[in-house]
């Protein structure tokens, strides 16, 4: 299948897709914390003063929807290149954070196996009091030979 | 562990996390895929990821992005984590060696952060995870 990728980037890029809510439990927290090998006691210990989610926790959080309705991929024949996380405020017990998802960039890359698609998906995460927290980056690749 | 904070002054260019070793057992995974909802069968048992022509239970790519934090933090205790960008080249898998580097590629005095360069070693010597960070330091 043929896929014009700037085409793609015109009718995808940019726009909203989905937005979900999630609510913070502490002892979930601790455990993924304790999953990474964590050390330190503001990430593991809830009765902690500075208790929090460890840097990378709102990288685990995934929409309803992972690409837009209508995307010419099909994101169980995508793998996962990477994810960068921005942390801007502490995400703790308690905090319901929503999440909403667009499509932040296409583009195209060959290498041996051949041209790939990879697309950026952003999540912007916000908590109760519409504050900022997060931001995560989820690099997908997709072999355009195989779509 | 020093519960000291790594001051920006302690820090310089060119500065490395002491290699150590990653918790990637099998056991430790389940920990983080029970609390992550990631309880797929690829993460959480060796016969059914080899099924799916994986060499055993993968460890989840979220799993070694966290690892990379808490190296971060063992490194320099009561610092902020404000970036954290994760590259996945290869599955890393559970119950091996996993060796976990970190060096200061660069400083800025104003805002006292450090940029990170991160790496996990397997046991063939190959960088299946990389990435890089922006440290605050006290």
């Amino acid at each position: 299948m043929q896929i014009d990728i700037e085409a793609v980037k015109k009718e995808h890029v940019g726009f909203a897709f989905d937005e979900t809510t999630f609510d913070i439990k502490a002892e979930t927290l601790a455990n993924y914390a304790r999953g990474c090998g964590e050390t330190e006691a503001r990430f593991l210990d809830p009765g902690h003063p500075d208790f929090r989610a460890v840097p990378n926790y709102a990288s685990n959080f995934h929409g309803r929807r992972n690409l837009p309705e209508n995307f010419p991929a099909d994101i169980l024949r995508s793998f996962d290149a990477g994810k960068c996380v921005e942390n801007l405020a502490p995400i703790r017990p308690g905090d319901t954070i929503t999440g909403r998802s667009h499509i932040h960039d296409i583009y195209e890359k060959t290498g041996r196996s051949g041209p790939m698609m990879f697309v950026v998906h952003r999540m912007e995460f916000t908590n109760q009091d519409d504050a900022k927290v997060a931001v995560v980056d989820w690099r997908l690749v997709m072999r355009l030979g195989e779509m | 562990m020093s519960e000291e904070a790594r001051r920006f002054e302690d820090v310089d260019f060119g500065d490395e996390i002491p290699e150590s070793f990653a918790d990637v057992r099998l056991a430790t995974v389940h920990v983080f895929t029970e609390a992550s909802g990631m309880t797929f069968s690829r993460f959480n048992d060796h016969q059914a990821a080899r099924k799916q022509g994986m060499p055993g239970a993968v460890v989840p790519g979220i799993m070694s992005q966290g690892i990379f934090a808490a190296k971060i933090h063992e490194w320099a205790p009561g610092c902020e984590v404000e970036k954290l960008d994760t590259v996945f080249r290869a599955p890393l898998i559970a119950d091996t060696e996993v060796r976990v580097r970190g060096v200061v590629t660069d400083m800025d005095d104003g805002a006292r952060t450090v940029e990170m360069d991160l790496t996990m070693l397997n046991e063939a010597g190959e960088t299946p995870v990389i990435g890089t960070a922006l440290v605050r330091l006290a």
